[in-house]
C-alpha cells in the first residue's frame, strides 16, 4: 500500500493547473494569431481614421482578444470572419465612441449626433473585422497545418485519487458523500465511493406517513444515483472489514440475501473510511418479540404495515365473532419516542378514516395502543408538549398504557408488564434501537451499546484514516461533556464535519471537533396537529403542523421529491387515502434465479 | 434535399445574377455590372456558405449577412467610387438604396436556395423535423403574436398593415387573419431546423421581422399600391417607426414559436424515457435563473456608470413613484436581475465559447434596447410610446449601455455555466450529452450577430 495521502499535504494538482491555466500554450497561440490578424485589419483602421497608430494598436489587442475568445474550428472561413464583423460593433461601442473621447478628455460619444460624428469608425471597425476574421482563420488553418493542431494544456502526472470509502446510505452516510461533492467540487484528486444495501436515501421523518396511507412510499426515498453527481454507490453489504489492510469486502447480492450468501463479492480499497452504518431494531435479546412483531426503520417496514393494516380490515370485515374482530384490529405500537407516537398517530387517522367503507366494523372494534415504559411520552420534549400530544391523541382515540413495558408476545396476544395479555395480531417495535451489529465485529472500541467510540473530530482513535458517524457512532458533545444523541439531526452536522475534516486531512491540516447546538424537534400527532420546540419555543397544533410540514419539505432531498410530496398531500386534502392492498403480506418472499 | 457542389455553385451564381438584374431593374446599379457582379457575389457565397447554410433559414441569415458585408465592404466603404473618402456617413447614407437591394434581391434568395439545396439529412438522434408541425406551430405564433401586436398601444401608421393599421375594410380584415399566420409558418419552415432554445429562437425572429420591413413597408406595399419601390433614405426614414415594430413582431413570433415548439418537443419526444434526460429541465432552469440573476447584476454595474454619466436615473425613479437617485439605482439593479434571469432562461446551452456568449449577450442587449427605453419605459412613465427616429435618437446613449449590459451578463452567465459543466463531464456519457445539447460551430449565430447589431445600430444613424 502506497503511502496514505491523508496523512500528509499530497502534491496538489489544482494547485499545479492553476499555473497552467494562466495562459496555456493554446490560448497564447491564438491570442499571437488574432494579434497578426488584428494588426492587418488594423491598418485599414490606421489609414482611413484619424488617430491612426492608436487604432492600429487597438486592432491588434481586438484580434488578440477575439482570436482568443474564440475556439478555432478547421476550415470555417464563414464562421470566423462573420463572427468577427459581427464584434467590430461592440469594439467600435467600446473604442470610438467611449475610450477614444474620454482619453482626448472630451465625453462620450454616445448621442445619435456624436454616433453620426463617429459613424465612418463604425464602418472601419466591420471591415476591420471582416478583413481580421479571414486571416485569424487563414492563419489558424496555416499554423495548424504546420505546427501541428493545439496541444492540450500540460498538465502535471494526475496522482492517485485519495479514496475515500463511506460505509451506509442513510442520512449520515449520504451527507458526507454530498458534502465532500461540494467540498471537492469536480476535482478528480478524490474519488468517492458508497456502499449502501439499498440503492435511496429514505427520508425517515416521513416513515409514518407511508405507513399511514398518506404518502406514496418512493416518494420519501431518494435514488442515490440520481442524488450524488460523483460519487461511485455499490449495492450492497459489508462482508469484511481488514482496517489493516485497507480494504472492505462488499457482498453485492440483493438486499434481503444475507452477506455470507451473497453470489458476488468485490474488494474495495480506501484511503479514508467513513463508518455510517447507522441502527437496528433492538429487541433486548427477546427473541419472541423479535419473531412476531414488525420493525419500523426501513420503507419495507412502513410498507409492510400499511398493508398489514388494510388486510387484517379486509378480514375482520367478514370477521363474525366480536372478539376475534377486536382481536383483528387492535393495533400495538411498542415505544413513545418520535418513531412511536408519530406511526400510532397515524394509523389512528388511517384506521379510523378506513371505517368508512367497512360497513361491518364499528368504531369501538378498532383500538390503536401504545405501550410506553415510562411515566410520560416524548422524553425529548418538555413535559407539557408531552401531555398536550398525550390529550390531544386520547381524544382521538389512541389508548395509552404508559408505565407499562412490552413482555412477551406470540401469535394473537402481547404480554405486558405490569402483567395483562393483548389479544392482537399487531405488534409494531419502537421501543428501542442499537448500532449496527457490523460494528461490534470491526477491531474498535465500543460502548456497551455496541457503538464506535470516536473523539472530537470523529476520528477512530488508533485507527488513522478510519471516521465514524450518526447511529453507529458515540460523538461526544464538546459542548455539554455528554454524547450526541443518535438523531437525523446530529448525523447530518456531523456529516457536514467530518466531511470537512477529510479535507484538511488531504491538505495536511488538523482536523476540528464537532460543534452543534440542537434546533429543536418536530412531532406530529395527528391530523393537522403537531407539538415543536424551536430553540426553547414551543408551539402545538395546526401552527406547528405547519411547521412541521414546511421544516420537513424543505430538509427531503431533491425538488422532484418535493413536489410529489406537495402533490401527495394536496390530494389528501380533496380524496380519502388509499387503500389498495399492494403487498401480499402471508406470501413468502421469492427470489428470481 | 442535397445537391453536388457544382450544382450548387450553379444555383448560387444563377441567383446571384438574378438578383444583380432585379436590382438594375430597381435603378440602384448598371445591368451589366450588377447581374456580372451579382453572379459572382453568388457562386463565392455558394462555395463558402455550402458546408453552413444547413437549412433554408440558416442560409437565409448566412444571406443576409453576405449581403450585409458586400454593402459595408462595397458600396459604403472601401470600393466607394469617386474619392469622396472612405467610410463617409453620407456615403453610407446615398448607398441605402443599395442596402436594401442587396438584401432583398442577393442575400436572402442567394441564403434560401443555397440552403434549400445544402441541407444535409436531419440528425436522426434529434427531435424528428416535421412540416406539419413547422406550419402548425408557426401559424399560431405569427397570429397570437398579431393579437398581442394589436393590443400594443402602437400608432396605426407605425403597424405593419396586416396588425391593424390599414382601417377596417374587408381586405385589411383578411390581411390580419391570412398574413401573420403565413408569415409565422414562414418562420416555422425556415427556422425549424436550427431551433435550440428560446434566445436563438428569439435571435432569428429578430432578423426575420428587420427583413420583413424592407420586403413589406419598403417593397411590396408600395409596388401594391403602383409605387416604385422605397428604398431611399428619404422613403426610409419616416417608416423607421415601422422598422421597430417589424423587429418587435418578428421577436415575439420567434419567442412564441420556440415556447410551442419546445412544448410539443417535450410533450412529445423528450418524456419518452429512452431520450430523457437525466438532469431535469427544472434543475437546470433554476440553476439558470440564478446564473442569469448574478450575470444580470454583473452586467448592471458598468451600465449604472453609463447611466449616472448620462442623468437617467431620475428617470427610472420615477418608475416607483419616486425621484431618489438611491431609488433609481435600486430599481435599475433589480430589473437587471430580472433581465439577467430572463437571459439564463433563453440561452441555456448556446455559446460553445466566449466569443459567442458575447454575441448572444449583445443580441439580448439590443432586444432590451427596443423593448426597454424605445417600449415599455416611456410606457410605464407616460401611458404611450412612439418608435419614431427621435425618440431612437434620444435613446442613443442607452443602447450603448444595453449593449455592454448584454455582453457582461452573457460572460458571467457563460463562466458560470461553464463551471457547472466542469462537474457534468466527469461522467463521459453526460459530457456527451451536454456536447450534443451545446449549440455547436456551423450554425448560423454569427450571421445573426452582424445582421442584427449592424441593422440595430447602423439603421437610426443612417436614417436619423
Amino acid at each position: 500500500m502506497a503511502e496514505r495521502p491523508g496523512d500528509t499535504a499530497r502534491p496538489d494538482g489544482a494547485a499545479a493547473r492553476s499555473r497552467t491555466r494562466f495562459l496555456p500554450p493554446s490560448l497564447r497561440r491564438r491570442a499571437a494569431i488574432g494579434a497578426v490578424g488584428g494588426a492587418a485589419g488594423g491598418l485599414i483602421l490606421g489609414a482611413t481614421l484619424s488617430q491612426g497608430w492608436v487604432m492600429a494598436g487597438l486592432g491588434v489587442v481586438v484580434g488578440a482578444g477575439f482570436a482568443a475568445a474564440v475556439r478555432p474550428t478547421r476550415a470555417a472561413y464563414l464562421d470566423t470572419t462573420v463572427s468577427a464583423a459581427a464584434l467590430g460593433v461592440p469594439a467600435w461601442a467600446l473604442s470610438s465612441v467611449i475610450l477614444l473621447p474620454l482619453l482626448a478628455g472630451d465625453q462620450p460619444q454616445w448621442t445619435a449626433e456624436g454616433m453620426r460624428g463617429v459613424f465612418p469608425a463604425l464602418a472601419g471597425w466591420l471591415v476591420y473585422g471582416i478583413v481580421m476574421g479571414f486571416l485569424v482563420q487563414a492563419l489558424s488553418d496555416l499554423v495548424a497545418r504546420v505546427a501541428g493542431p493545439e496541444s492540450e494544456p500540460e498538465r502535471p502526472p494526475r496522482p492517485e485519487p485519495t479514496r475515500v470509502l463511506i460505509l451506509g446510505g442513510g442520512f449520515a452516510g449520504v451527507s458526507t458523500a454530498a458534502e465532500l461533492e461540494r467540498l471537492f467540487g469536480p476535482d478528480p484528486a478524490i474519488a468517492i465511493t458508497l456502499v449502501s444495501d439499498t440503492n435511496a436515501l429514505l427520508f425517515t421523518p416521513m416513515l409514518a406517513e407511508v405507513a399511514a396511507s398518506s404518502l406514496e412510499a418512493t416518494h420519501i426515498s431518494t435514488p442515490l444515483r440520481t442524488t450524488l453527481r460523483r460519487t461511485a454507490v455499490v449495492r450492497g453489504r459489508v462482508a469484511a472489514l481488514d482496517l489493516d489492510r485497507r480494504e472492505v469486502a462488499i457482498a453485492t447480492g440483493s438486499a434481503s440475501v444475507p452477506a455470507a450468501a451473497a453470489s458476488g463479492t468485490v474488494t474495495l480499497g480506501y484511503d479514508h473510511l467513513v463508518l455510517a452504518l447507522g441502527s437496528v431494531s433492538n429487541y433486548f435479546g427477546a427473541d419472541r418479540i423479535a419473531a412476531v412483531a414488525l420493525d419500523f426503520k426501513a420503507l419495507g417496514d412502513a410498507i409492510r404495515i400499511r398493508n398489514h393494516v388494510i388486510d387484517l380490515f379486509e378480514r375482520a370485515e367478514s370477521e363474525r365473532d366480536p372478539a376475534r374482530r377486536r382481536e383483528l384490529l387492535t393495533f400495538v405500537v411498542a415505544g413513545g419516542g418520535f418513531a412511536g407516537v408519530e406511526l400510532a398517530g397515524g394509523l389512528n387517522d388511517f384506521a379510523r378514516g378506513m371505517l368508512a367503507y367497512y360497513p361491518a366494523i364499528a368504531a369501538s372494534d378498532l383500538q390503536i395502543v401504545l405501550v410506553h415504559s415510562r411515566e410520560r411520552i416524548l422524553p425529548e420534549l418538555s413535559e407539557r408538549l408531552a401531555g398536550y400530544a398525550l390529550e390531544r391523541m386520547q381524544a382521538r382515540g389512541v389508548t395509552f398504557r404508559l408505565r407499562t413495558r412490552v413482555k412477551d408476545a406470540r401469535p394473537g396476544a402481547v404480554l405486558l408488564d405490569p402483567p395483562d395479555e393483548l389479544p392482537t395480531r399487531t405488534l409494531v417495535w419502537t421501543a428501542g434501537t442499537a448500532p449496527s451489529p457490523l460494528v461490534r465485529q470491526l477491531p474498535v472500541e465500543c460502548d456497551k451499546r455496541g457503538a464506535v467510540l470516536v473523539d472530537a473530530t470523529l476520528a477512530v482513535p488508533g485507527r488513522p484514516g478510519v471516521w465514524a458517524l450518526g447511529d453507529c457512532a458515540l460523538v461526544p458533545d464538546v459542548r455539554t461533556g455528554k454524547t450526541c444523541p443518535p438523531t437525523a439531526q446530529f448525523a447530518l452536522r456531523q456529516a457536514r464535519r467530518l466531511a470537512r475534516n477529510i479535507r484538511r486531512a488531504t491538505r495536511g491540516e488538523a482536523p476540528e471537533p464537532f460543534r452543534f447546538d440542537a434546533l429543536g424537534a418536530l412531532c406530529v400527532i395527528g391530523h393537522q396537529t403537531a407539538c415543536a420546540e424551536i430553540r426553547g419555543l414551543r408551539f402545538s397544533g395546526l401552527f406547528a403542523w405547519l411547521l412541521w410540514r414546511a421544516v420537513y419539505l424543505a430538509k427531503l432531498p431533491g425538488l422532484e421529491r418535493k413536489v410529489r410530496v406537495l402533490v401527495d398531500w394536496t390530494i389528501e386534502l380533496f380524496f380519502p387515502r388509499d387503500i389498495v392492498q399492494t403487498l401480499d403480506v402471508t406470501a413468502p418472499d421469492r427470489s428470481q434465479p | 434535399m442535397t445537391a453536388s457542389a457544382a450544382g450548387v455553385l450553379v444555383a448560387g451564381a444563377a441567383v446571384g445574377g438574378a438578383g444583380g438584374a432585379l436590382l438594375a431593374g430597381a435603378g440602384v446599379a448598371a445591368a451589366g455590372t450588377a447581374i456580372t457582379l451579382g453572379a459572382v457575389a453568388g457562386a463565392l457565397f455558394a462555395a463558402a456558405a455550402r458546408g453552413r447554410a444547413r437549412g433554408p433559414g440558416a442560409g437565409l441569415l448566412w444571406g443576409l449577412a453576405w449581403a450585409l458585408m458586400l454593402w459595408l465592404a462595397g458600396p459604403a466603404s472601401l470600393l466607394a467610387r469617386g474619392g469622396e473618402g472612405l467610410c463617409s456617413l453620407d456615403l453610407a447614407q446615398r448607398s441605402f438604396p443599395l442596402l436594401a437591394g442587396l438584401l432583398l434581391c442577393i442575400g436572402a434568395p442567394l441564403g434560401v436556395t443555397v440552403g434549400a439545396f445544402a441541407a444535409p439529412a436531419p440528425d436522426p438522434s434529434g427531435p424528428r423535423h416535421s412540416l406539419g408541425r413547422a406550419v402548425v406551430v408557426g401559424g399560431a405564433a405569427g397570429l397570437v403574436a398579431a393579437l398581442l401586436f394589436g393590443r400594443l398601444a402602437v400608432a396605426p401608421e407605425l403597424r405593419p398593415a396586416w396588425a391593424g393599421g390599414a382601417g377596417m375594410s374587408v381586405v385589411a380584415a383578411m390581411m390580419r387573419i391570412v398574413v401573420p399566420p403565413a408569415i409565422g409558418a414562414i418562420f416555422g419552415i425556415l427556422f425549424q431546423r436550427d431551433l435550440r432554445g428560446y434566445g436563438s429562437s428569439m435571435g432569428w425572429g429578430l432578423a426575420y421581422g428587420m427583413l420583413w420591413w424592407f420586403l413589406g413597408p419598403l417593397t411590396l406595399e408600395p409596388l401594391l399600391e403602383g409605387r416604385g419601390v422605397a428604398w431611399s433614405l428619404e422613403a426610409a426614414r419616416p417608416l423607421y417607426g415601422a422598422f421597430v415594430a417589424h423587429a418587435v413582431f418578428g421577436l415575439l413570433v420567434g419567442v412564441l414559436f420556440a415556447v410551442v415548439d419546445r412544448l410539443w418537443v417535450g410533450f412529445f419526444y423528450l418524456s419518452d424515457p429512452l431520450t430523457r434526460q437525466t438532469e431535469g429541465a427544472g434543475a437546470r432552469t433554476l440553476l439558470s435563473l440564478a446564473w442569469g440573476a448574478l450575470g444580470g447584476v454583473a452586467g448592471a454595474v458598468p451600465f449604472a456608470a453609463i447611466m449616472l454619466a448620462t442623468g437617467i436615473f431620475p428617470f427610472v425613479s420615477r418608475l416607483v413613484g419616486s425621484s431618489s437617485l438611491a431609488v433609481g439605482f435600486l430599481v435599475h439593479f433589480a430589473i437587471a436581475a430580472l433581465a439577467g434571469m430572463g437571459f439564463g432562461v433563453l440561452f441555456v446551452r448556446e455559446a460553445p465559447h466566449l466569443g459567442a456568449g458575447i454575441g448572444w449577450g449583445l443580441v439580448y442587449g439590443l432586444v432590451w434596447w427596443l423593448l426597454g427605453p424605445l417600449t415599455l419605459f416611456p410606457y410605464l412613465l407616460d401611458g404611450a410610446f412612439e418608435w419614431t427616429i427621435d425618440s431612437a435618437a434620444a435613446a442613443m446613449p442607452s443602447l450603448i449601455g444595453h449593449l455592454v449590459f448584454g455582453a457582461v451578463t452573457a460572460l458571467v452567465y457563460l463562466v458560470l455555466e461553464r463551471r457547472h459543466l466542469e462537474w457534468l463531464k466527469l461522467d463521459p456519457r453526460v459530457a456527451a450529452r451536454e456536447a450534443r445539447l451545446t449549440r455547436p460551430v456551423g450554425t448560423p449565430a454569427p450571421a445573426l450577430w452582424l445582421v442584427v447589431l449592424t441593422l440595430g445600430i447602423v439603421l437610426p444613424i443612417l436614417l436619423g
